[in-house]
């Protein structure tokens, strides 16, 4: 089953590709085409119902960090003081 | 039947299509949904990019769109048949509103590719062929060239604005 | 798990680790961060242990939030 290699092979090339831009925010593309081949790496190795909920989880929260560190980034949270 | 690397390319083809043509009818290239994602296309403007292409990318990345709806309905078809893809677009749904995104991209995505695998699973493909298909769907927009990706984006976002109305 | 699969989580928990390490903007760290808890998540999957990555999924990123609240961007 060939799928399985396509998906880590494709989240080896975007991890590669998220280490070696210099450009914060250009980084996050390459890191989210990493959250979507762990995801599907992890729903390749076990097919079982409740797999579908831990695949996302992993995708829902890796988006959430990704957008949290986006929003920092141009200052948009509030502070908390 | 075919053989599995060209049912996965097939898939691949037929997911890119869900995903951009449920993206460009949601208008995910008008404007940034959230705060971050206007700071992604921005920053893709800058370097050589177009704007529009920039907001589809900071939106897919932000938020759960379609593109996240296509790959979680087929993880959900390969888990659990069509229930599965089904769960899956309750999650996703649930993801929208954790990352504060109003629309329905995401969960329209989901459904309309939980049926497209699942009709696709009894003509002779394996859902995993959709998983596979999707992760290299999203490579080829988000993966290689943000410059190409993002002027291709905006190319179809003219189009779609041309035959269905409603955008600035 | 097959041996490309492994050989190939190994690599992203590596790069990542390898990245956190010698980067110096507070965001590119933890960029690599997550990436380094991408590499684990295949491993936990692999031995059948559902509840834990449930719970690992929800708990990681949520981490990085908070270290988000910690250093805000100092405007230039």
């Amino acid at each position: 089953m060939i799928a399985v290699y396509v998906c880590a092979g494709i989240a080896v090339y975007a991890a590669l590709r998220v280490i070696f831009q210099r450009n914060t925010m250009r980084k996050l593309p390459f890191l989210n085409v990493v959250s979507f081949a762990v995801t599907g790496t992890i729903a390749l190795l076990l097919p079982h119902p409740i797999t579908i909920a831990a695949a996302a989880a992993y995708f829902v929260s890796s988006t959430l960090e990704s957008n949290a560190i986006a929003s920092t980034w141009t200052g948009g949270i509030k502070k908390d003081e | 039947m075919l053989d599995e690397s060209f049912r996965i390319l097939i898939a691949a083809v037929i997911c890119w299509l869900n995903f951009m043509t449920v993206d460009l009818i949601f208008k995910l290239p008008e404007s940034g949904g959230v705060c971050g994602a206007t700071a992604i296309a921005q920053e893709v403007e800058k370097g050589g990019g177009h704007i529009n292409g920039g907001f589809m990318m900071g939106n897919i990345v932000s938020s759960p769109d379609a593109s996240a709806g296509t790959l979680l309905a087929s993880c959900g078809v390969y888990c659990a048949g069509l229930f599965g893809g089904l769960f899956a677009a309750v999650l996703v749904y649930i993801g929208n509103r954790i990352c504060y995104d109003p629309g329905y991209a995401g969960t329209t995505g989901c459904i309309t590719a939980t049926l497209i695998v699942y009709g696709a699973t009894q003509a002779g493909f394996a859902a995993s062929d959709f998983i596979a298909g999707m992760v290299i769907a999203i490579l080829t927009i988000q993966g290689i060239s943000y410059v190409h990706a993002s002027r291709l984006i905006t190319r179809l976002w003219k189009v779609r604005c041309r035959l269905l109305r409603g955008c600035k | 798990m097959n041996e490309f699969v492994l050989v190939a989580c190994t690599i992203l928990v590596l790069v990542g680790t390898a990245a956190a390490m010698l980067e110096r903007d507070p965001f590119n760290k933890l960029i690599s961060l997550a990436v380094m808890i991408s590499g684990i998540f295949p491993f936990i999957i692999d031995r059948g242990f559902l509840d834990v990555a449930i719970a690992t999924a929800l708990i990681a990123p949520l981490s990085t939030i908070f270290i988000l609240m910690v250093c805000r961007r100092i405007p230039a």
